[in-house]
């Protein structure tokens, strides 16, 4: 049980900066994701908290203590890697053990701990087996028994469950919650897939080109997304964007865009009219069947507990809104749209950021 | 309609028969073929083997017998002797005793020190290369280039240094005469010098084999690096070493231009062995050098059977499976 | 908890020193035994060494060495001779070894017994190889035995003496060579048949193709990088040909199977031309140089459209 603090952490290789100045504070037991696209350096923050790679400069604090010094080994963590890290000649029984062989404790000792490690995975048939012989599933929980069985306070994962099919995919999630709930531990994932995220963290934080651009729980991430990109990133279908500018109406501001103008809601600052921004709407709050905008449906796709319709309106993409399954729209129907104004997300165009 | 069919069915059946007999012929044909370059390959060898049982008077006889009429093993006794001073098998005085067991301890260990010393080098300099890319990105393939100089090239400067420089050099420096020429340390040196290349090589394709996560993540568990080395690469690669050490051993066996330029007479190798015998008085003594051939090619071609596999994965870019 | 010898400062050092090690070592080696020797040469290619008198007696004559190897008839005729070597014995290879592995790719059964008993001519030991051919050659030999009908149809005694005839003996050593080497090209057009991809030939017959266009359109060009591959290999090797000379021919009759390799080596072991066999030695380099690059660019480009193909 630890929290981990990460103070203005940067790392450079060579004339490359990954991680670019990150702080965070990972509370005692959550369980935090880091998600972001490929590059973004949130596996590099994680190799850093685990001690494979050496911060250029900044700290990493775990529980109390200052670890930039220490030995991976000697930070009481456990680690699973994206592709397992099994080692495949020795049996199941020993790569769990192997952590406590190092520290060369007593067989007997080893034996009941390998032992209640693979109860707790279910994997106790697995023991005499190699890695070779395991499936996907089998082999994923002899990964999480070798670290659970050197009863670590902080468990770091690397995209674990990348290299399952979608199905299993599932099921480790529902796993990693489940044992997540019972050892109580901090746990730090790192994925690129924002499903993943939003199901399972208790806070998500967003990586982009060696920056955090929010951190939150997951509705709020979804709710109030801090800049654009992270608006873009979660939430499928991807938001729709609408590239305009703010400007004065009587009673209030509206967004002006060639297509389109919508008034915006109050709270907004006057001074903002004349800005260049980027509207954000969900597709579940672009309303289909009235308002002032005019559009021809290009596709339909059915959901299942609704349907997705995209079509254009004059602008430079088309939109998507997400409609009842019922839906009697056909591609080359005309439609009217309108937004609702409690789904906006008013972005500066030049820095991304929030604006409402 | 009916009949239509009836005679397409007919049409198919024969053009079907037919094309079983030439796919029959074919195939006929295809192994005649590489049973016929089988014995192409099978016959020098085999010829070599039936003259090492041959007496002398067959040797040479016309026709020449396929199959010893007399057969003997007196060409092998012959060179496993010390010395050698029966009728018919005469010698100049001048020339080295035809007994085999110098030229063969000789090969077995310059081979096998060579191999052992580039082997453990080539290893460590390849697990350096791979994790943690020293040299830089060109290395491996600057390596390889040494590899491609035709031995006389370096045979003709390795002489003189090896006769002349050196002992110079010694003498001024350090005072005593030390010569390299004709050692089995020289010849060592220089069987390392050009196995290391391919030592290098392979061991690279072999240890990259082995995911690095595996090392991180010993290390995550407090492993130390020779604790990593030792329990999880080297495992891992051990197979490979073996492979390696096996292939650099044939081709310090085989090898004739470097012994032959830088040995004389103390060091002989085999191949060197083999071919002095030419220099006999009484025409060539084809029994005794049938025996020492057959001694030199039998264990190679034993040993490259047993790593076949590996070179053929290294040839062809894993895309043979037999 | 941690012992103080472990601290992460003495780790790092550890591995910055530990990873240069080998590195040291290697190259320590490769210094001693290939770059000084070579540099020794470059300087004893300038110096004028007769033959039995002391080194210390030596001295400094300019190019006049390289002079004397570039206007020796002898040097340039091994060299020429070299080059027709390789170049019959790697043509037949290519040949041979195509057939066999086309036949071989189409065979099914006992193809593991043909690839293993295909590949064994690569593992004899070279002078061996030069031995045995030399049983099959002599006068009183099987080969002439087998030709015997043949030749005694045409009133020649059948115990032909194939080494004492120069261009006999030229292509004795072909032979041998193409013997031995065969089982290479093979194994390299093995290997480029295996990776033909089944799905292109597939897509071809539905296109209604016949074995013949599908062979000259769609698996020979897919076979062009196996083919450079092949052609580059075992050119550059050919050219060293030295083994087989020796035990064959011993250079003979005359000078008329002498390989560039014999040639420089019986000019220093046995006439001691020393500075003559430096100069000799840089000028093959050189030559040898412009080739082995030439050839390294080929194959690095035919390798990468290999690679690129089969996939990670």
């Amino acid at each position: 049980m630890a929290q981990i603090v990460l103070k203005d952490l940067v790392k450079k290789f060579g004339a490359q900066t990954a991680v670019n100045g990150v702080n965070l504070h990972v509370r005692d037991g959550e369980f935090l994701i880091m998600v972001g696209p490929s590059g973004c350096g949130k596996t590099t923050t994680l190799n850093m908290i685990s001690g494979l790679e050496r911060p250029t400069s900044g700290e990493v604090v775990i529980g109390e203590q200052v670890v930039n010094d220490l030995e991976p080994g000697e930070r009481d963590l456990g680690m699973v890697f994206q592709d397992l890290a099994l080692f495949p000649h020795l049996s199941v029984y020993e790569n769990i053990a192997f952590g406590m062989r190092v520290k060369k404790l007593a067989d007997a000792e080893i034996d009941r701990r390998v032992r209640a490690a693979a109860e707790a995975m279910h994997i106790e048939k697995l023991l005499a087996k190699r890695p070779a012989q395991c499936s996907g599933g089998e082999s994923q929980r002899v990964a999480l028994a070798r670290t659970i069985v050197t009863n670590p306070s902080v468990f770091l994962m690397d995209e674990p469950l990348s290299s399952l099919d979608a199905k299993l995919r599932v099921d480790m999630r529902t796993e990693l919650k489940r044992l997540h709930a019972r050892l109580k531990s901090t746990f730090v994932y790192v994925t690129h897939d924002q499903a993943e995220a939003m199901t399972m963290a208790d806070r998500i934080v967003v990586m982009s080109g060696g920056v955090v651009e929010q951190v939150g729980g997951p509705l709020d991430i979804y709710r109030r997304p801090a800049t654009q990109f992270v608006a873009g990133f979660f939430g499928t279908p991807t938001m729709n964007f609408l590239a305009g500018e703010i400007a004065a109406r009587a009673g209030g501001l509206e967004f002006a865009s060639p297509n389109l103008r919508q008034p915006l809601a109050d709270g907004l600052p006057a001074s903002l009219a004349g800005r260049k921004v980027v509207l954000g709407v969900r597709s579940e709050h672009v309303e289909v069947g009235h308002g002032t905008g005019q559009g021809r449906v290009q596709l339909i796709e059915p959901l299942g507990d609704g349907t997705l319709v995209f079509f254009e309106f004059g602008g430079d993409a088309p939109l998507v809104a997400k409609v009842d399954a019922e839906t009697a729209l056909r591609p080359g129907d005309n439609l009217t749209f309108g937004f609702n104004p409690a789904g906006y997300h008013v972005f500066d165009a030049q820095s991304g950021a929030r604006l409402n | 309609m009916t009949a239509v069919l009836e005679a397409s069915r007919r049409q198919t059946a024969a053009a079907g028969a037919r094309n079983v007999r030439r796919q029959r012929l074919r195939v006929a044909v295809r192994h005649a073929i590489l049973i016929g370059w089988t014995i192409v390959i099978l016959f020098p060898i085999y010829w070599m083997i039936a003259t090492s049982f041959k007496e002398k008077h067959e040797w040479v006889a016309w026709p020449p017998h396929w199959l010893p009429h007399d057969f003997t093993i007196k060409n092998y006794t012959q060179i496993f002797v010390f010395d050698v001073a029966e009728k018919g098998v005469a010698r100049e005085a001048t020339e080295q005793p035809f007994n085999v067991w110098g030229p063969l301890a000789d090969s077995l260990l310059i081979c096998i020190v060579s191999a052992l010393v580039a082997l453990l080098l080539g290893t460590f300099l390849a697990y350096t290369i791979s994790r943690f890319n020293v040299g830089g990105k060109h290395f491996r393939h600057a390596i390889l280039m040494i590899r491609m100089v035709p031995p006389i090239v370096i045979a003709i400067p390795l002489l003189m240094y090896y006769a002349i420089m050196i002992p110079l050099a010694a003498e001024t420096v350090l005072g005593t005469r030390l010569i390299l020429f004709d050692t089995r340390v020289g010849v060592s040196l220089i069987y390392i010098a050009t196995t290391l290349p391919f030592v290098i090589w392979m061991m690279l394709t072999f240890i990259e084999e082995v995911p690095y996560t595996l090392e991180h993540a010993a290390r995550m568990m407090g492993a130390g690096r020779i604790y990593t080395l030792r329990r999880v690469v080297l495992p891992l690669v051990a197979s490979g070493m073996v492979v390696t050490f096996l292939f650099v051993f044939i081709l310090n066996w085989a090898e004739f231009l470097l012994a032959l330029t830088l040995t004389h007479p103390d060091v002989v190798t085999l191949p060197v062995l083999l071919n002095k015998f030419q220099s006999a008085s009484e025409g060539r003594l084809f029994g005794p050098q049938a025996a020492i051939g057959t001694i030199i090619t039998i264990p190679v071609v034993i040993l490259g059977i047993l790593i076949q596999k590996h070179l053929i994965k290294g040839f062809s870019f894993g895309t043979i499976r037999k | 908890m941690r012992p103080p010898w472990r601290r992460l400062g003495a780790w790092l050092a550890q591995e910055r020193v530990f990873r240069l090690i080998p590195f040291v070592a290697v190259e320590t080696i490769f210094v001693l035994v290939i770059i000084i020797p070579f540099l020794l040469t470059v300087y004893i290619s300038f110096l004028k060494w007769r033959a039995n008198r002391p080194f210390e007696q030596a001295y400094l004559s300019g190019f006049e060495n390289y002079q004397q190897v570039l206007t020796d008839p002898g040097f340039w005729a091994a060299l020429g001779r070299t080059f027709y070597f390789a170049g019959a014995a790697v043509a037949l290879e290519l040949v041979i070894g195509f057939v066999l592995a086309m036949l071989v790719a189409r065979t099914v059964r006992g193809r593991g017994l043909y690839i293993t008993i295909l590949l064994v001519p690569m593992m004899i030991v070279p002078v061996v190889v030069g031995y045995n051919f030399t049983m099959i050659y002599i006068d009183s030999g099987p080969l002439n035995q087998l030709l015997a009908p043949f030749l005694e149809a045409f009133g020649i005694d059948p115990r032909v003496r194939w080494l004492s005839d120069p261009i006999a003996a030229q292509w004795a050593v072909i032979l041998a060579d193409v013997w031995q080497w065969t089982s290479l090209t093979f194994l390299i057009f093995l290997s480029g048949f295996s990776a033909l991809p089944k799905q292109l030939i597939n897509a071809a017959r539905v296109m209604g193709a016949t074995a013949w266009q599908i062979f000259w359109r769609v698996e020979l060009p897919l076979l062009r990088p196996a083919i450079v591959i092949a052609v580059v290999i075992r050119s550059m090797e050919a050219l060293k040909i030295f083994d087989p000379v020796v035990l064959l021919t011993a250079g003979g009759p005359g000078t008329s199977t002498q390989s560039i390799a014999f040639y420089l080596w019986e000019q220093v072991w046995v006439f001691n031309k020393f500075s003559f066999g430096a100069a000799a030695s840089i000028v093959l380099l050189v030559i040898f140089a412009t080739l082995i690059f030439f050839g390294i660019y080929l194959l690095v480009r035919q390798s990468a459209t290999v690679a690129r193909r089969i996939g990670p």
